[in-house]
C-alpha cells in the first residue's frame, strides 16, 4: 500500500519526477563514463607496459634483480621450460638473454641492448611482432638479421637492408662482436625502448653470444591474464628458491605506484562530483519535499505514523532513484562500449601520453559490467542518502505545523 | 435495567498559551473542562478566534495543550509520544477540514480507503465499506474522481466519507461547511447527523453559523478561549 502510494505520488508531480530522474541520470552516466575511462587508460598504461615487452611473469635467477650479472643467469632453460610449461594455467614460456652492446655504422657508435628471442613465441607474449614499422619480422631461423627500434636506427642512421656491426661481451665473458644487417624496424612507442633496443633470433644470438640453455630471464604467458599473481606464486613454489618469479605488479612496481597516485586523483575527482551530486539532489529534494509538507501533514492528522511517512517518501526516492540508475547506467555503459571499440583519439598528444605510459594516443575506454554494476548500486545509493536528511527534517514537523505550511 | 453513561471523552482543565515570542503570551484556551458520551452530536460555535479549532486539534492529538489532560474512551492521550498519537488517529479518530484536505493524488475512493488500508484492512473490505459509506453520502458515482475533479461540496462529503469509513469512536470536523454555500451546508450536516445516528459515531463540530448550530443535539460555546454556555437538547 505504502509503495502503491508512493508511486501514485512520482507519477502525479511528474515534473519533479523528471527533473529528479534527469539529475540521477545525468549523475549516473556520468559516474559510469568516468569510472569506465578511468579504468580503460589504466588498463591501455598495463596493456602498453606490460605486453610491448616486459611480459606478465618474468621468471629469473634468485638473485638477477639485485645484481643483474651473467653469475645470476638462468643456467638450464630447457629445465625450467619442461618444468614451467607443465603447470596449469600457463599459455607459454619462453626465454630471453639480454646483453648490453655497442652498435656501430661508420664513425658512429650507440650503446644499446641486445636481445635474443625466440621470435615465433615472442609474437604471443610480446607486442614486438606488431610494432614492425618498416622491413620485415623476425624468423627462428634468421641468422644475423637485426629487428631494431626506430629511434636507435634514427640515431645510427640504418634504415632496412643496412649494416650495422656490434661489439659486446659473451656469456662466457669472452669478446662477442659480429656484423648484422637490419631486418626490420620497429616501434611501439615507448620512446626510451625504441632508442635502445635490438633484437636477434635467439639461436643465432647463443652461438655468437656463448648463451645456449642460457637467458637473463624468462617470460610465462597466463591463460588468465588477471590471474598472473596467483600463477607466479605457484611457479614460483614449483621451480623452487634457486629463482625468482615475478609478476608484472613486482617488475613494474613504479608503474603501479603510478597508477596508484593516478586512481587516487581519479577517486578524489569523482569524490568531488560525489559530493556535488549528493548536495543538488538533496536540496532539490528538500524543496519537493517542503512544497509537499501540507500533503504530509494531511497525511500525519489522518493517521500515518512518522515511520509511514519516512517509508512513502524512501519508496518515493527509492523508485526514481532505480529509474535514475538503469537510465543513466544504461547511457554511460553505451558510452563506454563504444569508446571500447572506437578509442577515443588525441591527435598530437603522444608526447603527453608518453610521459603516462600511454603509447598511443588513442584511449579506450573499459566496457566491464561488474564495474557498471558497482556504479550503478554507488550511484543508487548515494541518492538514497541525499534523501534522507530532507525525509527526516520534513517528519520532524508536528501534523499541525505541516497542516499550516504554506 | 438502566444504561450506565460513561464519559467517553473527557477534557479536563485544558489551557493552551501561543508565545509567538518570548515576552508574548496569547491565551487561545483557558481552563477548559468538558465531558462528552458516546453517540453525541455536539457543536462547537464561537466567535472567530475563540479557540473552537484549537480546542479540536487538541481533543484529536494533533495540538498539545499548555496544561490539562484529554482522555479518550478511558485513555489519557497528553503526553503520548506521536507515534502512539498517529495510531490513536488512524483507529479511533476522524477528521474533516475547513479546507477538505484529501491527498490530491489520490481518487475519491482511494482517500476514503486511505485510513483503512493503514488500520491493515483487506482491499475486498475497503472496498465494500468505502462504498457503502459513499452511497450514504451520495457520492458513490464520484469514487473514481481526482479531488480537483470535484467541487467543493463534493469534496467536503468525500472528507467526511474518509473521516466516518474507518469507523472511528470520534470524528472532529472543524468548520466543514464554512467554504459551502447553505443549502450545500445544510446537506452535508444532516448527512453527519445521519451518519452519528445510524453509525453511532460520536460527531464534534465547530461552527459559527446559526443554521448549522441549530442542528446539532449539544452547542457548546466558546468565547475568548473560555467555556461560556454548553446547552443539550
Amino acid at each position: 500500500m505504502l509503495f502503491q502510494f508512493a508511486l501514485r505520488n512520482v507519477l502525479a508531480h511528474g515534473k519533479r519526477s523528471v527533473v529528479t530522474i534527469l539529475l540521477g541520470t545525468i549523475s549516473t552516466a556520468l559516474l559510469v563514463f568516468s569510472s569506465a575511462w578511468m579504468d580503460g587508460s589504466h588498463q591501455q598504461m598495463i596493456k602498453n607496459a606490460v605486453e610491448i615487452y616486459p611480459g606478465y611473469i618474468q621468471i629469473t635467477g634468485a638473485e638477477f634483480r639485485q645484481s643483474p650479472s651473467f653469475e645470476h643467469l638462468l643456467f638450464d632453460v630447457d629445465k625450467i621450460q619442461a618444468e614451467v610449461i607443465d603447470i596449469a594455467g600457463v599459455a607459454l614460456f619462453t626465454p630471453r638473454f639480454e646483453a648490453f652492446v655497442l652498435f656501430s655504422v661508420g664513425d658512429k657508435t650507440v650503446g644499446g641492448m641486445l636481445t635474443g628471442i625466440n621470435p615465433e613465441k615472442e609474437r604471443r607474449v610480446s607486442r614486438l611482432c606488431a610494432a614492425l614499422k618498416d622491413g620485415e619480422y623476425l624468423e627462428n631461423n634468421d641468422n644475423n638479421q637485426l629487428y631494431i627500434g626506430n629511434e636507435l636506427a634514427r640515431r645510427l642512421q640504418v634504415k632496412v637492408g643496412d649494416e650495422l656491426v656490434f661489439i659486446g661481451t659473451g656469456a662466457d665473458y669472452s669478446f662477442a662482436a659480429d656484423r648484422l644487417i637490419v631486418k626490420g624496424i620497429f616501434q611501439t612507442g615507448l620512446f626510451e625502448f625504441d632508442a635502445g633496443s635490438a633484437f636477434l633470433a635467439k639461436s643465432y644470438f647463443d652461438r655468437i653470444m656463448a648463451s645456449k640453455n642460457l637467458a637473463t630471464h624468462g617470460i610465462v604467458l597466463p591463460e588468465n591474464l588477471n590471474r598472473s599473481a596467483q600463477l607466479a606464486g605457484v611457479i614460483g613454489r614449483r621451480i623452487g628458491p634457486k629463482y625468482q618469479v615475478a609478476d608484472w605488479q613486482q617488475t613494474m612496481a613504479g608503474l603501479v605506484k603510478s597508477m596508484q597516485l593516478d586512481s587516487c586523483f581519479g577517486y578524489i575527482t569523482l569524490a568531488i562530483i560525489f559530493i556535488v551530486i549528493f548536495f543538488v539532489v538533496m536540496i532539490y529534494t528538500l524543496l519537493a519535499v517542503f512544497a509537499r509538507l501540507k500533503e504530509i501533514g494531511i497525511m500525519r492528522a489522518i493517521g500515518t505514523t512518522p515511520r509511514q511517512v519516512f517509508a512513502i517518501l524512501l519508496w518515493e526516492s527509492s523508485i526514481l532513484g532505480f529509474i535514475s540508475v538503469w537510465v543513466g547506467g544504461l547511457i554511460g555503459a553505451a558510452f563506454a562500449w563504444y569508446f571500447c571499440i572506437h578509442p577515443l583519439v588525441f591527435s598530437g598528444m603522444e608526447e603527453q601520453f608518453k610521459q603516462y605510459g600511454l603509447a598511443a594516443s588513442a584511449i579506450p575506454s573499459a566496457f566491464e559490467p561488474l564495474t557498471i554494476g558497482r556504479d550503478m548500486a554507488v550511484m543508487f545509493l548515494l541518492l538514497l542518502l541525499s534523501t534522507l536528511y530532507p525525509i527526516i527534517k520534513v517528519n520532524r514537523y508536528q501534523p499541525i505545523e505541516a497542516l499550516h505550511h504554506v | 435495567m438502566t444504561p450506565v453513561m460513561t464519559e467517553f471523552l473527557q477534557i479536563r482543565q485544558i489551557s493552551k498559551l501561543y508565545q509567538p515570542d518570548k515576552e508574548v503570551e496569547v491565551p487561545a484556551l483557558d481552563n477548559i473542562n468538558l465531558s462528552i458520551e458516546k453517540g453525541e452530536f455536539v457543536v462547537i460555535s464561537g466567535p472567530s478566534g475563540s479557540g473552537k479549532t484549537t480546542l479540536l486539534n487538541i481533543i484529536g492529538g494533533l495540538d498539545l495543550p499548555t496544561e490539562g489532560q484529554i482522555i479518550l474512551d478511558g485513555k489519557l492521550l497528553t503526553g503520548l509520544a506521536e507515534r502512539e498519537l498517529a495510531g490513536i488517529r488512524r483507529d479511533h479518530i476522524g477528521f474533516v477540514f475547513q479546507a477538505y484536505n484529501l491527498l490530491p493524488v489520490l481518487t475519491a475512493r482511494e482517500n476514503i480507503e486511505y485510513v483503512m488500508k493503514l488500520q491493515g484492512r483487506s482491499r475486498e473490505k475497503c472496498r465494500a465499506r468505502s462504498l457503502m459509506v459513499a452511497e450514504k453520502l451520495g457520492i458513490a458515482s464520484l469514487l473514481d474522481k481526482l479531488p480537483h475533479q470535484l467541487s467543493g461540496g463534493q469534496q467536503q462529503r468525500v472528507a467526511v466519507a474518509r473521516a466516518v469509513a474507518p469507523t472511528p469512536k470520534l470524528v472532529l470536523a472543524d468548520e466543514p461547511t464554512a467554504n459551502l454555500d447553505s443549502k450545500s451546508a445544510a446537506a452535508l450536516i444532516d448527512m453527519m447527523e445521519k451518519l452519528n445516528r445510524e453509525e453511532g459515531v460520536t460527531i464534534i463540530f465547530s461552527s459559527h453559523d446559526p443554521l448549522v448550530i441549530a442542528k446539532a443535539r449539544r452547542s457548546v460555546v466558546l468565547k475568548d478561549g473560555k467555556l461560556v454556555t454548553d446547552i443539550c437538547e
